[in-house]
């Protein structure tokens, strides 16, 4: 019952249980959190530059916002007892969902993909994220951008990049994803090229764009497999375990909906038996695929190969090893698209998609041991580099690629609601982070050098201490906040974990984890000494830096908010199923439940949990002892080895120093390995296909065939109108000689 | 009595004159002139066939053909007056710039 029917009949307070609107009203509406967005983006997009800049930023704003609070209206409506999903896939309704069939998008033979759109806990999370921090920086924007003489096309790309991430989030099956997947990939591109009269800028967009093709690639030919996979699936099942129309629904399901709906994907995985337990007539993961393009393979191994095609998806869109590269040079953009695009939302994509999908990456245990490895790897990996990087936007942007590689960590592990929690963290404070690193290039003439800024702290007070709360939220040094929750939650779950085949990788993954925590503690804590303590740079261009105007600093100081507060979420406070639960763990439950049944019944993997505080409190204090050690190192260093002049850092660590610095030489690696064979390779393709074959032979040999021919026969046109009708003459006389012949005979 | 036959030889014959004049008169106005000599001798043919076969497909043919000569005329005799006036001549053989 909504809030204000509820109202009548009770009094205020009984009624605040209740959601302000009906369940079924929030799914019939659902399409509007995309539509509001992208009917502000084509209004920035077409009208902005006679609309002017005061409305452009309104409508902007209001769009976003606008979008917020239908969000938060799903999300409340979520917790109603009414708020179920019936989807045709089985009997029974999903709990905690909302969602509906918006119609065809394209049906050809037996695929179909449709508008569905659905919401439950995790997407509910995701589009609160990607609305609220989305507003926070359009508001932020209007400030920032405030001089900028593309301010309509800014705000239409910004606009239209958050509807495509709402698209991402709510979509109900994988194609309609991947259109939202593309989506966010494009306004990447089109936000980080925004100055694009700066040709090192606009060559940023294009490496994003090419990089992110590439793992798009592999998203496609992950889902064009998965296609097959279930065809097989649906071919050689004979009954599901259970009641026996339970298939027959299964099936009508999938025809009416298409076989890449995530409900659709998820009933059929639910109804595989482990291999020892298998009745007559289901197929389990070790099943021989009898026919298709996939024949020879077992539907685990198929399973595997689609979830690694998938990973490369993901390494693309989240900026993991190796296709990592194009984030650094996001950092092109304008700062608040780095805090929106490259640091809250679409580099999360890739850890959505495995949340969302959760349930087929249980089944396969090396491809949650490949994903694990890759987090791990590629946390440290950016964490090492960032601690080489001089340009505050470049430090923040490792950062952002070695917490993504925290959650890549905890998604392959089955700890998804670790993961999904450090996303929500991550987002408020890393947004604040940029936003502030943005205040600090505002307020110092676009410096972006760490080495000549210094002292920001009594110039710019608000932006000193926001970027300090965000800082000790990220590195948990000092005072547990909730970036130190979020990732405890991760290393607790991963140390709790144990994988099926491969025992080593939770270990490893762990042990791993700890040393990128620590340096994560130390690069933030280098970052922000530098930047407002100590005295200021006697290179720095604005003698006296000023503190930015209200929009700027509104939404730091609310995100900074957020990013103690979370913190409540990462504790565990609900007693249930016989252990004490975090909030968020306990929030999500109604998406895990299928992922953790799966992993339970296939013995894939299995999270040894906490058994109450005292197990916590553990983990907590080796993970708060790790993160002080690498802040104290962080100040000594900064505070008080370096400004004495007469110590300089040794030849072995300014040889790191250098390494670090140039991202050990990754770009270059692949500059040498890949981009310079494909140049060289182009342009042998370029002289001989294009240059001779087709210009010189095809092309320039026709002209030069009918030219030669043409100075021959051009000769017989006298101009002689006279001899053309001899001719012609002649020729009937011969026709009426041939035709009497003819006759004759 | 006149039979078809009679009709087609002259017809032939006039088209034959014509076709020769065509080919061999050096003005431009004669040329013209034979031209409308053969376009004569269709109609004459269309009009003896239509005598033998006794409808009047063949009449409504050769009212086309005078329709169409008459059209040709005019255009034919403006394009004449407008060569003269350029070139000062109406000899064909002195009108080739159309050639190679």
């Amino acid at each position: 019952m909504p809030f204000f029917d509820c109202l009548q009949q009770a009094s205020f307070f009984d009624c605040l249980a209740h959601p302000p609107l009906d369940p079924y009203a929030v799914s019939q509406g659902l399409w509007l959190i995309i539509a509001l967005p992208l009917a502000g983006a084509l209004l920035s997009g077409l009208l902005g530059r006679l609309l002017g800049r005061a409305n452009t930023n309104l409508i902007a704003c209001a769009a976003v916002g606008g979008s917020f609070v239908i969000s938060l209206l799903a999300f409340l409506a979520l917790n109603d007892r009414s708020a179920t999903l019936q989807t045709p896939f089985s009997d029974e309704p999903l709990r905690f969902a909302l969602g509906h069939d918006f119609g065809t998008w394209f049906a050809v033979g037996a695929f179909r993909a449709q508008f569905g759109l659905a919401v439950d806990h995790l997407s509910a999370v995701m589009a609160l994220v990607v609305t609220g921090v989305g507003f926070l920086i359009h508001v932020y924007s209007t400030s920032y951008m405030g001089h900028d003489r593309g301010y309509w096309r800014y705000f239409a790309y910004l606009n239209l990049f958050v509807a495509m991430m709402l698209l991402l989030v709510l979509a109900d099956n994988l194609p309609l994803l991947f259109v939202g997947w593309e989506g966010v990939g494009l306004c990447s591109y089109l936000l980080i090229g925004f100055w694009y009269e700066d040709a090192a800028k606009a060559w940023a967009g294009r490496k994003a764009f090419v990089v992110n093709r590439i793992g798009d690639f592999g998203f496609l030919i992950g889902m064009f497999l998965l296609t097959l996979w279930v065809g097989a699936f649906d071919a050689q099942t004979r009954r599901f375990a259970g009641q026996g129309r339970a298939l027959d629904h299964w099936r009508a399901g999938m025809m009416e909906r298409g076989p890449l709906t995530f409900h659709g994907l998820e009933e059929a995985v639910r109804r595989i038996p482990p291999a020892p337990a298998a009745t007559a007539g289901a197929v389990t993961l070790q099943t021989p695929i009898e026919s298709g393009p996939l024949q020879g393979l077992t539907f685990g191994q198929a399973l595997t190969a689609v979830l690694l095609l998938f990973m490369l998806g993901a390494a693309g869109k989240s900026a993991q090893l190796p296709l990592f590269v194009w984030l650094p040079d996001a950092m092109a953009g304008p700062t608040p698209v780095s805090a929106l695009i490259h640091a809250a939302t679409m580099v999360t994509a890739g850890v959505y998609l495995f949340s969302r999908i959760g349930f087929l990456l249980v089944l396969s245990p090396a491809a949650m041991a490949t994903v694990a490895l890759v987090g791990a790897a590629t946390a440290l990996f950016a964490a090492l580099i960032a601690f080489g990087q001089d340009d505050i936007k470049k430090v923040l942007a490792y950062s952002t690629i070695s917490q993504l590689g925290f959650m890549f960590m905890a998604v392959g592990l089955g700890v998804f609601w670790a993961a999904i929690f450090h996303l929500a963290t991550h987002a408020f404070f890393k947004a604040c982070l940029f936003l502030g690193a943005g205040s600090v290039m505002h307020g110092n003439a676009d410096e972006t050098d760490i080495k000549r800024l210094g002292g920001l702290r009594r110039e710019m007070p608000w932006t000193a201490a926001t970027f300090l709360v965000a800082s000790i939220a990220i590195s948990g040094f000092v005072i547990p906040l909730s970036g130190f929750f979020s990732k405890d939650a991760i290393l607790h779950g991963v140390h709790a974990s144990r994988l099926a085949v491969f025992e080593w990788v939770p270990t490893a993954v762990w042990v791993v984890g700890l040393v990128a925590a620590f340096c994560t503690a130390f690069y933030i804590g280098r970052l922000y000494l530098l930047v407002f303590e100590g005295k200021r740079s006697p290179q720095a261009r604005v003698a006296h830096p000023h503190e930015s105007d209200w929009p700027m600093t509104v939404p730091l100081v609310i995100l900074a908010a957020l990013s103690v507060f979370a913190a409540v979420y990462g504790l565990p406070i609900i007693h249930a199923m016989g252990r004490d639960q975090t909030l968020i763990e306990n929030y999500l439950l109604p998406v895990s439940r299928i992922p953790e049944e799966l992993e339970r019944i296939h013995r894939t993997v299995a999270i040894e949990e906490a058994a109450g505080w005292s197990d916590w409190m553990k983990t907590w204090t080796e993970a708060w002892f790790i993160a002080l050690a690498g802040g104290l190192l962080a100040g000594v260093l900064y505070l008080w080895y370096f400004p004495s002049p007469h110590r300089a850092p040794s030849a072995l660590g300014r040889a790191l120093m250098r390494a670090a610095r140039n991202g050990f030489y990754v770009d270059r690696l692949y500059e040498l390995a890949i981009v310079r064979p494909t140049k060289l390779i182009s342009f042998l393709l370029y002289k001989v296909v294009d240059t001779l074959l087709i210009d010189t032979i095809f092309v320039r040999g026709t002209a030069w065939v009918t030219a030669r021919v043409a100075t021959v026969i051009r000769y017989l046109q006298t101009g002689d109108a006279q001899s053309y009708a001899a001719v012609m003459a002649l020729a009937l006389f011969l026709a009426a000689g041939y035709a009497l012949i003819q006759v004759l005979k | 009595m006149v039979s078809t036959q009679h009709y087609l030889l002259l017809a032939a014959f006039l088209f034959c004159i014509g076709m020769f004049g065509v080919m061999v008169r050096r003005n431009a106005l004669v040329v013209f002139m034979c031209v409308e000599l053969m376009l004569n001798a269709a109609n004459l043919t269309f009009l003896a066939f239509a005598r033998q076969r006794g409808d009047s497909i063949g009449h409504a043919s050769a009212f086309f053909v005078i329709a169409v000569a008459a059209a040709e005329a005019a255009i034919g005799l403006a394009i004449l007056i407008a060569v003269f006036r350029s070139r000062g001549t109406l000899n064909v053989e002195e009108i080739k710039t159309m050639k190679h």
